[in-house]
């Protein structure tokens, strides 16, 4: 009931604002400051003093929600969101922003660009460095492919800033055990053949197993001919690039993952 | 060092090349795989696989399901190479266990300018490809689903959309735009499979000045004849049959009198030019939307005591033609229905012989066959066997309306429309005809709502297999058309079934609206033991 009550609050506070800016792609309005970086850096600044008290200095939560998690608020439109964060959830711990309306839309760009698609945002860095990164010290192209070049054994990362914010592109990067590995878990398989082989579980049940080999070729194979599995508990990612990388090296390389898509930016 | 790490080091960064789809696998045909829509080039939709037989195809069982997440009007005719069936969706392709319908990886372009129906993908070497929605190729490594490249070959801007499964021929892929509906510049193009770098481009509509343009009016640049199906393909001359849609606006043709080239034609094109060789127009200045889709089909019949090499084709305006393949030559047509007014029948040039007062009017004027068409995208098949063509045909009459109102392009005008009379539904018919003579042989008669989009499929074990107009896949004897087998899908069904096998077993498997089904004969299951785990 709390959150029919909140959705009709925020409803009613914001359905007169929606005339005051353009429209979207989509349809629905948009304010300038979303999306733009100067309005992000500014709400990133008024964030560090008016939300990471609650939210967490790296918006991570704590008292209130974690702002990184999509799920939690991203049903909210950008006038949805303004209206939360200027007035408050009725009922809840969440207190209005005294602040002016232009500043809580800057605290708004901020919010949203936690969550939007990296390729969308502005990351800071240097994207030529990154690369230099990514296919030098850090080796990541022994396992991840980028365009068709690199290794097959992680995801394909030709489209992954189209898919994850920058944020959690990072947060995959030092701690890929953390990120989950679905699709991506190692096994090794012994079967009742007596015949061992080793690779990716694309994909298993109690009845059939998908094994991706380290050539990239597929094994499919019935349990029914499996006699043990063996599953790798962690990513088979390295989990030390905060050590192994410097911080500006670990920027450049989430920049120039960031400008990895399929498709350009929505303007 | 853990066996992991061992695995990684050993992985060069570029892949061998195991297991590489070849052109000589796809010329081959089809076996255990099946590596396009049609399962081989010259569209004959036949299975040369013999376990599922009309003595035992009453015990075929659904072996698996997967349901495509948010699907809906699946179009996909799946591919399969080595145990692994390729899907496709709107912006989006899968990879399954063709085993056991498990997800091995999927690949979704969300960032699309648009949603459409898709109906297929195509492989070669190590690479699957689909059209995007909104005019976009896309490579993927089959194995692991990661993207290579995506190259635009057409705007959304123009009025295009793509939907067509890509041709994988030799060393390109045969790609088509559509959205004749809505006025656009029709065209089939070769991409390069390499980078998607187009290699030539061949119009459906000439430009203004170009030969054949007379034979349209003031919106040619319109013209529509889109190629929103795959075409076949003959190696021995390098040539592709490719049809092409409606004359656009799709009910009025006030506004373009003549032929209107190269509208509701098949085109035989130049694998490696793109030139075109000959054309042959089924319906010239159409208006009643009746594009030449379903493919053509490559045979060689005994003609005037000789084997002739043709092309035949089962057209929406109610004809089954025959066409010398070398040259375009009309041959020899014959009915698809028996519900057909709008010609009398078709002059020794292949022209029909067209009756008067049969254009849709401002009121409304009932022709036959309907909108629809006596056939559609539903598709033929041949049985080398039995020797005959089989295709699914629909019983219609319409009221088709027209539209004089200045055509404006990309705002969804069409010039009219059709409607069925609520007490004059149509009736879908499996239908085998004989080449030789271009005969009806048997029929068999469906029930159901009229709505029916699935074609058919061959087996050398001697059973067709179709979808209903009531949502059931259906086996029938080859020979004689009696039912063997069926199994209601629980949906209407918009797309043709395929055979294929792996690890000794035999599949047949069809896409749902919203779900792809695969049945194989009855075993009964093995109790599985877990295997140890840790």
């Amino acid at each position: 009931m709390l959150s029919i009550r909140v959705l009709v609050a925020l409803a009613c506070c914001t359905l007169p604002l929606a005339a005051q800016h353009e429209a979207g792609a989509d349809g629905r309005s948009k304010h300038p400051a979303m999306g733009d970086a100067k309005a992000i850096a500014a709400g990133q600044k008024l964030y560090a003093t008016s939300c990471t008290g609650c939210h967490g200095a790296t918006a991570e939560g704590g008292r209130g929600p974690n702002l990184r998690q999509r799920g939690m608020w991203h049903p909210l439109d950008d006038d949805a969101l303004f209206g939360t964060i200027k007035r408050g959830v009725p009922g809840a711990d969440m207190p209005g922003l005294n602040l002016p309306d232009e500043q809580v839309w800057q605290i708004a760009a901020f919010v949203r660009s936690l969550t939007a698609p990296a390729i969308d945002t502005h990351v800071p860095g240097d994207t030529a460095a990154g690369e230099s990164v990514f296919w030098g010290k850090a080796k990541c192209g022994s396992c991840h492919a980028v365009r068709g070049k690199g290794g097959t054994f992680g995801p394909d990362l030709g489209n992954v800033a189209s898919m994850k914010a920058a944020e959690d592109i990072r947060a995959a990067i030092v701690d890929p055990t953390g990120d989950g590995f679905g699709r991506y878990r190692g096994v090794t398989v012994k079967l009742k053949s007596g015949r061992s082989l080793k690779g990716l579980a694309r994909n298993h049940n109690n009845y059939s197993i998908q094994v991706q080999q380290p050539d990239g070729n597929l094994e499919l194979l019935h349990m029914g001919d499996v006699e043990v599995l063996v599953f790798s508990k962690t990513s088979l990612m390295p989990g030390d690039f905060r050590e192994r990388l410097t911080k500006e090296e670990l920027d450049n390389l989430v920049a120039y993952l960031s400008r990895q898509s399929v498709r350009t930016a929505v303007k | 060092m853990n066996i992991y790490t061992v695995a990684i080091l050993a992985l060069a960064v570029s892949l061998p090349s195991v297991a590489q789809v070849k052109f000589e696998d796809i010329l081959r045909g089809p076996g255990d795989n099946w590596l396009t829509v049609a399962g081989d080039y010259r569209g004959l939709r036949h299975s040369p696989l013999t376990q599922i037989t009309t003595a035992n195809a009453g015990s075929l069982v659904p072996k698996w399901v997967y349901h495509v997440p948010k699907a809906n009007g699946l179009r996909t005719n799946p591919i399969v190479h080595a145990g692994v069936m390729y899907i496709t969706g709107s912006n989006e392709i899968r990879a399954l266990d063709a085993r056991t319908g498990r997800l091995i990886w999927e690949y979704k372009d969300a960032r699309s300018k648009k949603d459409a129906v898709n109906r297929g993908a195509a492989i070669l070497g190590d690479r699957v490809f689909f059209v995007t929605a909104d005019v976009h190729l896309t490579a993927l490594d089959r194995r692991t689903g990661a993207v290579l490249w995506q190259k635009q070959y057409g705007r959304i801007e123009d009025g295009l959309f793509a939907s067509a499964a890509p041709l994988a021929v030799k060393d390109r892929l045969i790609v088509g735009v559509a959205g004749g509906d809505t006025g656009m510049r029709g065209y089939v193009s070769a991409l390069s499979a390499d980078d998607g770098h187009e290699i030539w481009r061949l119009y459906t509509v000439p430009a203004k000045g170009e030969p054949g343009s007379e034979t349209w009016g003031k919106y040619i640049e319109y013209g529509g004849a889109g190629t929103w199906l795959s075409g076949t393909y003959d190696p021995d001359t390098n040539t592709l049959f490719w049809c092409t849609g409606n004359a656009w606006p799709d009910f009025y043709a006030g506004d373009r009198p003549g032929d209107n080239l190269y509208a509701s034609s098949v085109l035989a094109i130049d694998a490696d030019t793109g030139k075109r060789k000959w054309h042959f127009q089924f319906t010239p200045r159409d208006t009643h939307d009746w594009d030449a889709q379903s493919w053509p089909v490559l045979l060689e019949v005994p003609w005037q005591g000789k084997p002739r090499k043709v092309v035949l084709h089962a057209n929406r305006n109610g004809f089954f033609y025959m066409l010398d393949r070398a040259t375009g030559k009309y041959l020899r047509s014959t009915r698809l229905v028996e519900k057909l007014d709008w010609a009398s029948g078709i002059d020794a040039k292949g022209r029909p012989i067209v009756v008067p007062g049969k254009d849709p009017t401002p009121t409304g004027n009932r022709t036959c066959p309907g909108v629809r068409g006596a056939t559609n995208w539903m598709s033929p098949s041949y049985n080398p066997a039995t020797g005959l063509f089989y295709v699914v045909t629909l019983e219609q009459c319409d009221i088709f309306t027209s539209s004089a109102k200045k055509p404006e392009p990309n705002k969804n005008f069409s010039g009219g429309g059709a409607s069925t009379k609520p007490n004059e539904i149509g009736q879908f018919f499996l239908r085998a005809f004989d080449p030789k003579t271009g005969g009806k042989v048997w029929e068999y008669p469906m029930t159901g709502p009229g709505e029916s989009w699935a074609g058919t499929l061959s087996t050398a074990g001697g059973v067709i297999f179709f979808g209903d107009d009531d949502g059931h896949l259906v086996g029938v004897d080859a020979k004689t058309g009696q039912h063997l087998w069926h199994f209601q899908m629980g949906e209407g069904l918009n797309t043709s079934p395929i055979s294929y096998a792996v690890d000794g077993k035999q599949y047949v498997a069809i896409a749902s609206a919203t779900a792809i089904f695969s049945f194989g004969l009855h075993e009964p299951v093995k109790p599985v033991a877990l295997p140890a785990t840790r």
